[in-house]
This record gives structure tokens, sequence and C-alpha cells, in this order.
């Protein structure tokens, strides 16, 4: 009754195209950046914004970048972690990099050195790519385990990354754009969401591009593919350059935003592990679901560790942990068996249904 | 001169050690290899298993102070009850999704085996002693660790069976049916069911003697499955499919690995176990990209 | 079939001494023939006789051990197949190798990729360039639809499709890269009486609008005999006739072979 398209007639094919063709779902998406800029910050709680929504965002963002290596192009990665690392290192070099032009003496700003960062890491990405001409499959996967590993040892290996910092720990450099220091929760939240936007409709625009279809047609059928004329060597390494992008910047907006410190730790195998659990569970082949995925395989944790309490469970903490592990696994599992396309997909199932509503069909 | 000799048999004590290691590997990397050969999943879960299994044979033995092959039996057991219940409640319910769906699903089982597993036998670190022999013999001048000589003769005996096994047998023909398509197989009568718990205890029961074997050597703790990550390596270049190439594809990455330790780790710093097998084993794909005995696609349209 | 006022050209396709093998298996044994420019041109013969094996080779995507292959005068080795798609050679697939991921719009569109030239950086801004090129190519695309009147179907994911509307769909993702030389593999396979009629005068319409020039294969030689100009006959990976449907038809050869009613 409410969510119909009924009576929208479009006239010409840029309002079909359009991302939101209808016009309730305009309307939803105005009153969610709403409530994402102004209600949130002025409402939310320091926890709620630091240890939620910006970890959120900025997986959320590693997800989408995931998802279109993984979910559009159909290339397995395990690697993300690594690709976070490297956005997350260079944007420390960049930002620690004085330059010095005649008698100018400066550092780059924030939003470039973060911006370069993600180039550094495409470029990686491209170089980890190059395999994946020959390699396909399972096979792929493995390898990509083989740059997440190297990665890490070089990070490590060579001082270089970290200036030379005796202690091992490099604190990340202040958040400031033409001098506005971004210090409060609610401050990083506005500037983490400014970057995450402005990132997911970027991506949005190239998964529906001719770029967008390209990878999806290697990925559905690579051999038909290719005989109709898409270029295996550009297609594939253009996914692994976008994504590695994406996920260099989310590394470096991790660092600097979430952790205040850089560390290789952050991203280690678990961490590519989850931000894949967040793109299956999200489902694959679609942006919303990476947000989905982001929120669910953050928010379990949480969930798990304060619920027992709540209802007055008194488990030890070691037991916690464990049976943590345990409803986490069979999560995967019922979800995967409920619905293998991920959440995105019941959502879209979701808006079908409500399409006809209060009708059953 | 002595100095040569001396370096010759230095070489050839690492490479032995390496062999042998990598005869450990290949005992993991089997049962991907069975369960990816029989129904097509790459099993994440095998390492899980693997601690699992061991676990189970350490409690039992502790528990009920029995002999050790009272427990490794009741072990045995419990990894059959475990196939079951894969098949059951997991692999059953996803019949014909993508590769990548099942392959989520074994983390899924990993993380829960992980929890599951510390829930009922605890998290502290056991020893696992089933009477191998410990220490190294001294043979014309080259130490061989007794224990991983053990294991590289358990690992091929345990091969050779399994090579019969599937040649062979009956059984054998109606699992690499199932490998090759689900839907054909079932439609000549081959209960999908009942091969894929064959399938997964027979899996069991090599990951636990892979975690006798890694267990007697570094105990039994939780990073016993993160060995299996080590097992990926030799499956790619060993191939997913071939049970000869988990062999071959272990005592190369095995030995390889120990190799560039010794001696190129000094020159960048060490530590380069970490990701040297995997590097190897993507130069080497790079030229055989179904690895060294993997099945040749033909492509078709 | 009315002869109309086709202008039948030069050798567009001239394949000399083809022989290729997969290991032992021999797929094609020393196959020679020409396909000429603006005509229909049509490939026969039992299963297994190598028929869409020559397809692929045309297509680049199997390097024949011997022989050559020239397209335009300008004989081709190893050509990849994407560089035969830049050259105007378009295909259809035997077991209709769709995008399954894609609705029927996104298939067709996949087929103007070659024309479509917006950069990564241009894309990601969309409105714009890359927006202003996207509008154009669907403009033309749907005027594929139009033509094949698939346009109720537009936005449906095409694995729901029933068979015949997705060869349909996969005719249309052919003709979208506007092909010189356009590649069908049993474009009628599996579709009843009214659909194969439809299938035809599609095909007929092409070739006649478009000046496209068509190798078909197909197993109904009803359709064969109406439309094709020209009939090659494979069996076993090697050529027995070659000519005009009513000499084939009456061949010996391929009727102890393929058409039976000799035994």
């Amino acid at each position: 009754m409410f969510y119909r398209e009924a009576g929208q007639f479009k006239s010409s094919y840029k309002e079909d195209q359009a991302v939101f063709p209808i016009l309730q779902d305009r309307i939803g998406v105005g009153i969610t950046l709403a409530i994402a800029f102004i209600g949130i910050p002025l409402f939310g709680g320091e926890y709620f914004i630091s240890a939620i929504m910006i970890p959120f965002l900025i997986l959320a963002l590693a997800a989408i970048g995931l998802n279109i290596l993984t979910g559009y192009a159909g290339q397995i990665s395990l690697g993300t972690g690594g690709f976070m690392a490297v956005g997350a290192f260079a944007a420390y070099k960049f930002a620690t990099w004085t330059i010095v032009i005649g008698q100018f003496e400066g550092t780059i700003p924030l939003v470039l050195t973060i911006l370069l960062s993600g180039v550094v890491a495409a470029i990686v990405g491209i170089l980890f790519g190059i395999p994946s001409l020959r390699i396909k499959g399972f096979y792929l996967a493995v390898a990509t385990l083989a740059a997440q590993f190297f990665i890490e040892w070089v990070l490590v290996k060579f001082g270089w990354f970290t200036n030379y910092s005796p202690s091992g720990i490099i604190t990340a450099p202040k958040l400031e754009i033409l001098g506005y220091v971004f210090s409060s929760p609610a401050e990083k939240y506005i500037l983490t969401l400014s970057f995450v936007v402005v990132l997911a409709m970027a991506a949005k625009n190239l998964v529906r591009s001719h770029i967008g279809r390209g990878w999806m047609a290697i990925r559905d059928m690579d051999i038909a593919a290719e005989i109709i004329g898409f270029k295996p060597l550009q297609t594939k390494l253009s996914a692994f350059a976008v994504s590695s992008f994406f996920c260099g910047v989310a590394g470096a907006l991790w660092a600097f935003i979430h952790l205040g410190t850089v560390e290789p730790e952050a991203f280690g195998i678990n961490r590519s592990f989850s931000i894949l659990f967040m793109v299956i569970i999200g489902g694959m082949g679609s942006i919303m679901g990476a947000f989905i995925g982001a929120a669910f395989i953050l928010l379990l944790p949480i969930f798990l560790s304060n619920v027992p309490p709540m209802i007055g469970w008194d488990i030890g903490v070691d037991m916690v942990a464990h049976m943590e592990f345990m409803i986490f696994g069979a999560l995967i599992i019922f979800f995967l068996i409920v619905e293998p396309h991920g959440l995105a997909r019941l959502w879209s199932i979701g808006k079908e249904k409500l399409r006809s509503w209060p009708f059953p069909y | 001169m002595e100095d040569l000799w001396f370096e010759l048999l230095f070489f050839l004590e690492v490479l032995f050690s390496g062999l042998l290691t990598g005869s450990l590997y290949s005992l993991v990397a089997l049962g991907f290899v069975l369960i990816f050969k029989a129904s097509g999943v790459f099993n994440f879960a095998q390492g899980a298993m693997m601690l699992f299994a061991a676990l189970s044979l350490v409690g039992f033995q502790e528990m009920l102070g029995v002999h050790w092959t009272v427990a490794f039996l009741l072990a045995f057991a419990v990894m059959i009850v475990l196939a079951w219940c894969v098949e059951k409640f997991v692999l059953g319910k996803l019949v014909n999704q993508e590769p990548i769906i099942l392959f989520m699903a074994t983390i899924g089982i990993t993380f829960f085996l992980d929890g599951f597993g510390q829930t009922v036998w605890g998290s502290d670190i056991k020893v696992l002693d089933i009477g191998l022999p410990t220490g190294s013999f001294d043979m014309g001048g080259i130490f061989i660790d007794k224990l991983e000589l053990v294991a590289g003769a358990t690992a091929a005996g345990l091969v050779f069976v399994l090579a019969v096994f599937f040649n062979k047998t009956k059984i054998g023909r109606a699992l690499r049916a199932v490998a090759d398509d689900h839907q054909a197989a079932m439609s000549v009568g081959i209960s999908l069911r009942y091969i894929w718990i064959v399938v997964w205890s027979v899996a069991g029961l090599v990951g636990l003697v892979a975690g006798i074997m890694w267990g007697s050597k570094l105990g039994v703790q939780f990073s016993l499955s993160l060995i299996a990550l080590k097992a990926l390596p030799v499956l790619m270049l060993g191939g997913f499919t071939s049970i000869p190439g988990a062999i071959i594809g272990g005592l190369i990455i095995g030995s390889g690995e120990k190799l560039a330790e010794i001696y190129i780790g000094p020159f960048v710093g060490g530590a380069i176990e970490n990701w040297f097998a995997y590097m190897l084993a993507l130069v080497f794909l790079l030229f055989r990209p179904q690895g060294l005995f993997g099945e040749k696609i033909i492509e078709r349209v | 079939m009315e002869e109309q006022n086709r202008q039948i050209g030069d050798v567009l396709l001239a394949v000399e001494d083809i022989s290729l093998s997969f290991g032992a298996v021999r797929a094609i044994s020393d196959v020679s023939f020409n396909i000429k420019k603006g005509e229909i041109r049509a490939i026969i013969g039992p299963n297994g006789a190598g028929k869409t094996s020559m397809l692929n080779c045309i297509n680049g995507f199997y390097h024949p051990q011997q022989g050559t292959i020239s397209y335009k005068g300008i004989t081709r080795n190893q050509m990849k197949p994407y560089e035969a798609a830049a050259q105007g050679i378009g295909r259809t697939f035997q077991n209709v190798a769709l995008f399954k991921g894609m609705s029927t719009l996104d298939n067709i569109m996949t087929g103007r990729n070659l024309k479509m030239k917006s950069s990564l950086l241009s894309s990601v801004i969309w409105w714009g360039a890359a927006q202003k090129e996207e509008l154009e190519h669907r403009r033309f695309v749907e005027d594929i639809i139009d033509f094949l009147e698939i346009e109720a179907i537009r936005k449906t994911p095409v694995g729901r499709l029933p068979y015949g509307l997705q060869k349909r769909v996969e005719l249309g993702r052919a003709l979208a890269a506007e092909p010189e030389l356009l590649l069908l593999d049993e474009p009628m396979a599996g579709m009843n009486l009214e659909e194969k009629e439809d299938m035809c005068r599609f095909i007929l319409d092409v070739n006649d609008e478009f000046g496209t020039t068509i190798c078909l294969i197909e197993h109904d030689m009803g359709v064969v005999m109406d439309i094709s100009d020209r009939v090659m006959v494979l069996d076993y990976g090697g050529k027995i006739a070659d000519g005009t449907p009513e000499e084939v038809r009456a061949d010996q050869n391929v009727i102890d072979a393929y058409l039976g009613g000799g035994h």
C-alpha cells in the first residue's frame, strides 16, 4: 500500500537508470542520511559513536572493496587485511613526509594523504592480481594468502615503514584539515562518514557502469566474456586495483581514526576472514550488502558478550569466549543455509513483499 | 675439504628434516584432498578437525585412563559422529550451492569446532603421549629426528592405503563419481549422504593421525589448527584433487621452507617461514595453474 | 525463399587446411572453406563432427595446430578472442552462455562493451560523460530489444527466463556489438515451431537490413535448406561436402553420413 511503484512513470532512460528509481526509496535514503549526518552526532553517546558507528563505517568500506573483487568480479580474495595494512602504512609515510620546496615546508593534506594511500594499495593490489590471469578459483584464494602473509612480513621487517620507531608502536598523526582539528568522537565520526558516503557512491556508480558489467561478465562466464570482447587482463586487474583502493583507504581510516595507532596486527588474517564474512553474509554483489554485513559481524560479538549477563546467565569469561566462537560458527552456517545470497537478498525480498502489502501477492 | 663435507652433511640434515616435516604437511593436506575430491568442498575446518581429534584422544586417555589404542578408536568414533553431524546439519542443507558458500560454511564449522573443543576439553596445552619415540639418531653424521621419521613412514603407509581405497574399491569409485558431478552421481543411485559421511569420516581419521603426529611434536593446543594454513600451499602445489600431489607437494614445500629459512633467511632478516611456502607455490602455479597433478580443465563453450 | 537484392560480395573469412587436436583426439582434420560477405553460410553434420570447434577457432578461442585463418584478407595467428571480437566477429553459443547474474538489459549492454570508452575515473563520477555514453548505448540496445520483441523481460534476471527466450537474449547480445560476421551455434535448438519461425525471421532480417554475414550451425534441415546460401558438411572432423543447399542435399556422401535414407 505504501511501497508501490504504481503511478511513478519513467519517461526517459535516465530516470529509469537512477540508483533509487522508486520515490519511497529516495525518501528512505534521505531520511537515513539525515539521521546519519545530523541525528547521530547530536544524540549518539560517545561509546556508541566510537566503538560502534566508526568501526562499522570503516569496515563497511573495506567490505565494499572486497565485494567489488569477490562479489562483482568473482575473484576470491583472502588478502583483504594485507591491502588494508598497505593503506594504513602508506598513509603514515605520506603523513610524516615533510616536503621542502624552496621556502615552503609542509606535509600533505589529510584527505590527499588518505586518497594517495588508497592509490598505493591499488598498485600493490594490481601486482598481486597479476596471477589471477592464470590462476582461478580456490587456487587464487590461496595465492591471495601469499599476499597477506608477505605484506605482513614486509611491514614488520623493514623499519622504514615505521620510520624506525624504537618501540614499534606508532601513533597516528593528528586529524587536521585546513587548521580544524577533528578530535572528539562526533567530529571523527563526521569525517569518517563523509569519506564513506562519497566512496560508497563512487562504488555504486562504478558497478552500474560498463566497467561493473565487465566484472560481472568475467565472474559469470569468463570465456564467453572474452569472446564477446572483454579483455580479461584489464578487467581483472581493474577489479583488483579498485578493490585494493577501497581496502587501502579503509585501512588508513582504521589506523588514523579508529585505532589512533598504525600496527600490522590489526590487519592480520583474522581481519581478512572477518571482512569476507561481512561480504558473504551481507550479500555478494551488493553495495548495500557490505553495510548490512559489517553491521552484523560488528554487532554480533557485542551482542553475544552482553546478552548472557543481561538474562542473568553467569558463565566464566573464558567460557564466554569459547561459546562466542561456537555461536558465531553456528550462525554463519545458519545464514548460509537460509539465504546464501546474504541479508541484502532478504532485504530485497522483504521490499518485494512490501510492494504488495497488505495483499499476499 | 673437511668443511665441504660438513656443509654437505648439514645440507642433507636440513633437507631430511624438511622432507619429514613436509610429510607431516602432506598428512594434513591429505584430509583436504579427500574431501575436495569427493565432495568438491574446500574444507577449511580440516585443521580444527585435527585439533578436535587430538583433543579427544588425549581427553579419553586422561579421563578413562585407557591405553592409547582404545583412546584412538574412541576418538575415531567421535570423528565419525562429527562427520554425520556435518552432513546432517551443514552439507545436506547446502547441496548444490556455489563452492564459495560451502567454503564459508566450513569456516563456520571451524569456529564452532574450536569453541566446542575448548568448551568440552579445556583450553590448556595438553601433552600427547602415545609412546612415539623421541629424540634423534645418528645416521652416518646426519641427525634424524625419530618422531619425524615415524610420521613420515605413517604418512606413506596411509597414502598407500588411501590410494588403493580410491582406485580399487566400489566405494572409492562412487567417491570419484560424486566428486565429478553430484547430480549425475545421484541419478545413478549413489547416496550422496552416505558418501559424504564416509569421506568426512576418513578425513577425520587422517586428521586424527595428523593430529597425533603434530600433537606429539608440539603439544595439543589451539595453534594446531593453524597448521592447516601451512597445508594450503601444499595443495596449491600438488593440486587440490591429487593424493600423490599432496605427498610430493608436501615434500617440496617442507624441504623448500626449511632450506630457505636456513640458507636465505639470514640475508633478509629471518622469519620467512610465514610466507615462503606460499610464494613458492604461487610462482609454481604461474607455470602450472592446476598444480602438479591437479586436473587440467579443458574449457568448452 | 525469394532471392532479395542481397549483395553477396567477396570472401570475408577464409579457412585453409585447419587441423585441431586435443591431445590425442583429432577434432578437425584439414578443413578448408570460406564465407563470403553478406551470405548466410551453414555448417551441418552429425554430433561431434567438429562444428562448434570450428567456430571456436574462428573466434580465437581454440588455436589450430595447423592451417591458417584469414579475415578481411589478413591472416591471423594465435588471435585472442577479444581481438576477434574487436575485429567484428560476434557469436552465440550452443549452451546459452549468458551472464546469469545479470538482467536481460544488462546482458545485451555487455555486448556494447567494445564501443564504450568511458574511463574508470569518468565512470566513478558518472554524472557527465559516462552517463551520457551509457544513455546513448541504452538507446541502441533498446532498439535491439524492440527488434527482438523482448521488451517485457528486459529487467528480468536471465537465469529465470525460459530457454527459448534466453537464446533470443543471447542473439541480442551478439547483435549489440554490431558484428560484421555473426557466428550462431544452434540458435534454434530446443525451440518449438513458432519460436523457430521467429528466430529465422530475426536472422534473415539481420542479414537483410544490416548486411551482417551469418555463419550458422544448425540441425533443422528445413531451416538450413530454406535460409542458407551455401552449406558445408562436416563429419568426424573432415569436410565431406560444400555447396548450395540443393547440391548438398543430393550429395551421396552427405546422405550416407547424416541425412539418412540410404540404409
